[in-house]
This record gives C-alpha cells, sequence and structure tokens, in this order.
C-alpha cells in the first residue's frame, strides 16, 4: 500500500505538469523509455532518476533555449511488445528524444517508430544489431557487444590462458548477439570452445545444465546474459562443485547479482566498462553526489550513467546548434567530437555508434567489493 | 553414470517441489471438479509472506531449527487462511454455475493475488536470506547434494506419505473421498461438504506454502509473477498423474522434474519444454485419464 502513494502524487504532479504545459507550449519534451517494472525494475528505475536528475538540475538554471525541459516516462518491462506501445506512445506527446530502453530487445522494438517519427533515441543496449538499420535517429550511448568480445577473447586467451571454455547464453536479443560476438572473437584467437549453451531466462533452476557442463570439466564459465540469471547461475555452480571460474557479461555488473550469488559471489569476475564510482572524471563524481543526495542511493549500474550521457549530449547540441530540428541536433551529434560526458569522451561515427571502450575486469572480493584485476 | 545420477538428484528435487504444488491442483479438482488457476500464484504469495514473516519476527539475524519451522508454520497457516477466504469469495458464490464461470473466476483471482503481491511487496525481485539453512554440502562419488535439497526432498516425501495416509486411514480423509465420489450421496450420509471443502483448501494452500518457501530457500530470488511459471508446470505434472488422483500428482511432479533434467541434461534446454508437451500429449492420446487414471468407483 505505501507504494501507490508516491504513484498518486506523480501522476498528479504529470496533471499539473500537463496543464500549465497547455498555458505554456514552451516546452521542451524528452521521453524515457525503460523498464520502470519487471526483472530489470532497478536498471530502468536508475535511468529514470538519472534523466530527471540532469533535468531538474537544468531547469534550475533556465532550461534549454530559454525552455523548460518536461519528461515523460513509459515503462517498456524490458518487453519488446510494451517497447512498442510505448514508442507510439512517446511519439504522440511529442517527444524530441527518447532516452532508453536498458535491453537491446525493447530498444529494437521501439526504433523504427522512433525513426518514422524523426524522434530521435539514445540507448545502452549493445547488440550490435542496434546499429545495422543505420536510422539516423539512432545514437548508442555505450559500447557494441564486438567490443567487449574482442576485450574478453583477449582477457581469456592472453591473459588467462584459459584452455576450456564454456560459453552460455539467454534467448534475449543482447545476449545471443554478445555470446556469438564473443564467441567469434574467441576463435580467431583459437581458443577451445568446448561447449556453448543457452538457459531460459527467469526459470530459476539451472542444475541440469550446469550438471552437464560439469562433466566437461572446463576452466571457465561465460555468462553472457543478466544478473538475475547469473547470479542464480553462479551460487548453483558452487553448489554442485564445479570447480571453473565464473566470468559474468556486463549485465551482471548489478547489485542483485551479488545478493543473488550470496557467499558464492565472491571470486567470480564481471566483464564491464569502469563501474560509476571509479569514474575519474569532475562531472562524474558531481553527479553521483547529487544523485546520492537526492534519491539517497547508488545509481544501479554504469548504464544509467551512459544513457545520462546520451540525454546530455542531446541538450548540449540543442543548445549548441539553437534548434529544436531533430535533423539539425542529428547532425551536430554526429559532428560532436569528445564531448565531456560523465562516462568519459562522447563522440559517435556516422552510424550512430560511440567510440571508445576501455573494459576491466572486476574480481567480487568477501567483502562484495569490486577488485580490477585486468584492464 | 555420476553425472546421471546428477541429474536424477536435480530432477528430484525440482519435482518434489512440482509434486506438491501439484496436490493443490488435484485435491480441488478431485472433489470440486475446479481448476484452481490461483494455486500457483498462492505459492508465489506465499514466498513473499516467509520472507516478511521472518524479517517482521527475527529480523534477518537469528537462524536455528525453531526460526526456520517457525517461520514454516506461520506462513503455511496465513496461505491456508487465504486460501479458505479464495474458497469462500471467488469459488463457492460460483457452485451451482456452469463450469466455465468458476475457472474464469480462478484465473481472476490468480490475477488479483498475483497484483496484490505486486502492489504489496513492489515489482523489484526480492532475496531470501541465504542462512536459513545451513550451507552444508555432502559429496558422495562425484554426486553433490545440499543441505536444502535434503530438506526439500524429506520434508516433500514426509507430507506426501502423510497425505496419503491422512486421506486412506483417517475418517475425514474417508470423507474427502466420499465427497469426491458423490456430493450428495456424501450429504445424504451426513457429511458436511462445506466443511470438507474448506479442509481441502486449508491442505492444498499449506502444500503449496511449503513449496513456496523451498523455492524461495533454494533459488533464493523471488518474483512477483513467477508463479505462473510453476503453477502451470505443476498443473502439467497433475495431469500427466491423472488428475483427481492424490499419488498421481506426487508421480506426475516427480516424473516431470527428471524428465525435465534429462531433457536438458542429455539433449538441450532449447527442447526441454517441447518434449515435456509432446510427454504430455502423447500420455494424453494413450491414457486420458492420466498414468494412474481418475479413481472411477470405490468402495469407502
Amino acid at each position: 500500500m505505501k507504494k501507490m502513494f508516491p504513484k498518486l502524487t506523480a501522476s498528479l504532479a504529470v496533471c499539473s505538469l500537463v496543464a500549465s504545459a497547455s498555458f505554456a507550449t514552451d516546452m521542451i519534451k524528452i521521453g524515457v523509455q525503460a523498464p520502470i517494472t519487471g526483472q530489470y525494475a532497478n536498471e530502468g528505475q536508475s535511468i529514470d532518476n538519472g534523466v530527471k536528475l540532469i533535468v531538474e538540475q537544468l531547469n534550475a538554471k533556465g532550461g534549454v533555449l530559454g525552455k523548460k525541459i518536461e519528461v515523460i516516462t513509459c515503462d517498456d518491462q524490458g518487453a519488446a511488445q510494451q517497447a512498442a506501445i510505448c514508442a507510439k506512445k512517446l511519439v504522440n506527446e511529442g517527444v524530441k528524444a527518447v532516452i532508453g530502453s536498458y535491453t537491446s530487445g525493447a530498444t529494437e522494438a521501439a526504433q523504427t517508430t522512433y525513426n518514422r517519427a524523426g524522434v530521435l533515441q539514445t540507448s545502452d543496449g549493445t547488440s550490435d544489431s542496434l546499429i545495422a538499420h543505420k536510422y539516423w535517429t539512432f545514437f548508442r550511448n555505450s559500447f557494441p557487444n564486438s567490443a567487449e568480445a574482442e576485450y574478453t577473447a583477449k582477457y581469456f586467451v592472453d591473459g588467462k590462458k584459459y584452455k576450456k571454455i564454456v560459453i552460455l547464453s539467454d534467448y534475449s536479443s543482447y545476449s545471443t548477439d554478445l555470446a556469438d560476438a564473443t564467441t567469434k572473437a574467441l576463435k580467431a584467437k583459437n581458443a577451445n570452445i568446448i561447449y556453448e549453451g543457452k538457459i531460459k531466462s527467469g526459470t530459476q533452476n539451472f542444475t541440469a545444465t550446469l550438471t552437464k557442463i560439469k562433466s566437461m570439466d572446463p576452466d571457465v564459465i561465460y555468462f553472457s546474459g543478466y544478473y538475475t540469471d547469473g547470479g542464480l547461475l553462479r551460487a548453483q555452480q558452487e553448489q554442485l562443485g564445479i570447480k571453473a571460474d565464473f566470468v559474468g557479461g556486463d549485465s551482471n555488473d548489478n547489485p542483485d547479482y551479488i545478493k543473488l550469488a550470496g557467499e558464492s559471489a565472491k571470486g567470480t569476475l564481471l566483464i564491464n566498462v569502469p563501474t560509476p564510482d571509479i569514474l575519474p572524471y569532475d562531472i562524474a563524481k558531481t553527479f553521483l553526489v547529487d544523485y546520492k543526495a537526492k534519491y539517497s542511493m547508488a545509481p544501479a549500474s554504469i548504464w544509467s550513467l551512459m544513457n545520462v550521457d546520451g540525454l546530455r549530449a542531446i541538450l548540449h547540441v540543442m543548445e549548441q546548434t539553437k534548434s529544436e530540428d531533430t535533423k539539425v541536433i542529428a547532425e551536430g551529434l554526429h559532428n560532436l567530437k569528445d564531448f565531456p560526458g560523465i562516462t568519459g569522451p562522447v563522440t559517435f561515427r556516422e552510424d550512430g555508434e560511440r567510440i571508445g571502450g576501455g573494459y576491466m575486469t572486476y574480481e567480487v572480493q568477501a567483502d562484495k567489493s569490486y577488485k580490477i584485476v585486468y584492464q | 553414470m555420476d553425472i546421471f545420477l546428477q541429474q536424477m538428484v536435480n530432477g528430484l528435487t525440482i519435482g518434489s517441489l512440482y509434486a506438491l504444488v501439484a496436490l493443490g491442483y488435484t485435491m480441488v479438482y478431485g472433489v470440486m471438479r475446479l481448476i484452481n488457476f490461483a494455486h500457483g500464484d498462492l505459492v508465489a504469495f506465499s514466498a513473499f509472506i516467509g520472507l516478511s514473516v521472518y524479517a517482521q519476527i527475527f529480523g534477518e539475524s537469528a537462524t536455528s531449527l525453531i526460526v526456520v519451522i517457525t517461520v514454516f508454520v506461520f506462513t503455511a497457516a496465513i496461505v491456508a487462511f487465504v486460501g479458505v477466504l479464495l474458497e469462500r469469495l471467488a469459488y463457492r458464490p460460483l457452485r451451482t454455475a456452469p463450469r466455465l464461470s468458476a475457472v474464469v473466476s480462478a484465473l481472476g483471482a490468480g490475477l488479483v493475488i498475483q497484483n496484490s503481491v505486486m502492489l504489496i511487496w513492489g515489482p523489484n525481485m526480492k532475496i531470501f536470506p541465504s542462512n536459513l539453512f545451513p550451507a552444508t554440502i555432502w559429496e558422495m562419488g562425484g554426486i553433490v547434494i545440499t543441505f536444502t535439497q535434503v530438506m526439500i526432498l524429506g520434508v516433500s516425501s514426509l507430507l506426501m506419505v502423510g497425505l496419503y495416509f491422512f486421506i486412506h486411514q483417517t475418517k475425514i480423509g474417508t470423507a474427502i473421498r466420499a465427497v469426491a465420489i458423490d456430493q450428495d450421496a456424501a450429504k445424504l450420509m451426513g457429511i458436511n461438504v462445506n466443511r470438507i471443502i474448506m479442509i481441502i483448501f486449508i491442505i492444498g494452500s499449506a502444500l503449496g506454502a511449503v513449496a513456496g518457501l523451498f523455492i524461495g530457500t533454494y533459488y533464493r530470488g523471488i518474483t512477483f509473477d513467477m508463479g505462473w511459471m510453476y503453477g502451470l508446470n505443476a498443473f502439467v505434472a497433475a495431469i500427466m498423474g491423472g488428475i483427481g488422483n492424490i499419488p498421481g500428482a506426487m508421480l506426475g511432479g516427480l516424473l516431470l522434474g527428471l524428465f525435465n533434467a534429462m531433457i536438458t541434461g542429455y539433449i538441450s534446454t532449447q527442447w526441454a519444454e517441447t518434449f515435456t508437451f509432446v510427454l504430455l500429449i502423447g500420455i494424453l492420446v494413450l491414457r486420458p485419464t492420466g498414468i494412474l487414471g481418475e479413481t472411477v468407483a470405490e468402495k469407502v
């Protein structure tokens, strides 16, 4: 019941915003499409929080082009069907740009709608397929799976010298894409992949698959899916006494991974770009302090900050080009060079890809903290 | 060989959870000829209740056998009460209505429970404390079995055997079987049918609650919508074994768990569900009443 009250006040606030908007039409609308509920809720809420924080700060300084910014959030539950509905809804609301979504699947399902409507979209989805259409409206604010795959292959072959590698993924667009890219990169380095398997996300019981893997006696189990399954996989791996290292792809970097894996979290290796708390940039430090002050918790992961950088880049270009025309803004985004972002310099390629990378491997310590073990 | 035995352990663990849930479906069906689609959501609900009971009473610190037993008993009692309430509000008014109305009511009740769980505990995954059971692991000739698995296997077999004797050896059990065969005749014999149905819902919901708590302690992550998956699997198990038949539900649950583990282990995850349903269709074609069949006539 406690939950209902903020919702009610939030919807009242939205009502009053809409009402005031109809008087002062000088509002720039920005959409957020993120999994506010469902299994990736903490990531989705964190994206929404981050966007709202930036917008609030900017509005306090007078907004963009002398106009205030209004944020409209749509909950896609991390699912493709819901994402398509959100896309239509946000386009009808007349947003200039959409931040999100968190998952590649939900991002992909909404891409075409935004492109047709000429609405800019920036997402942290890492599937390489997201830029396959070369939509002028799409800008990835994270780095693609292929970049992570290259890093992982280098780490496995040159760093760890694993002899027997197991690759697990789920059926999502992101996880399949990352697993395929990693397999390809490993094969290019002549690594020995002894098993490529799939688990069904959300089924909780992975002991059958893991028992099969146990018989192969691998050096490492690499999982390219999300933290909700990764934590359980790791816990059940240890339960079954499989001695192999457990390496999680970027989406396992979430506080819930550690909670789910419990004691087994210790010693697992997670691959991701730098975590929020070790970002060396001043704007990152200020942002994290402000975020904690407003929401009394840290952002769920680096992904929220990536999305916030997408938003910041768009707002920066709007101010720079003095234009609300999305064509002009897109042009400006392509011309952007090393825009100082929270997650590092932001530069976009012609197809909307963010240039850069800088992956790291973290080892989870006994006290649940991260230690950088490979760069 | 040890891999095969390990898959047996994996399969039996999940299978006995399915069996516990399947008992709830089959008992209600046996007596009321109603598929209680809300049962799966009741299982999810009980995992959340268990989490809150634990946090409220023990503040997430202490664990001992007494703590665990208290959590289980409290949760089972609360869920049993909700089960009875469910029957009163959603099924009893429709007892004489066409069967389809009752099924729709069951589906609706399931949604009400699921959404209530979401509103009360929130849409995020909740995580069970890891220290309810000791983290002991036994290893025998390459087969690994955990304390939690032993508990799941032990407690559910105990409950199932207990239930079997309760149904077949006690006066109330006899009354339950009589109501299952013919409600009107049972009434004429002086059996209070409403009371029997209430008992059925108490037992079914309490068994579901035990399953829900085991799901929480074994897998640790619980979500408001997980009831659907466990409900569906248990429902399939109940049909496989012969719906309305109590040993059938136990057998169906264990078979389903084993079958799933073997397919996943020896063929692939991709095919596990497909094969499960092929098996179900196969059983229904060859034996429309399930493996053990529905008891048709019986002297009580």
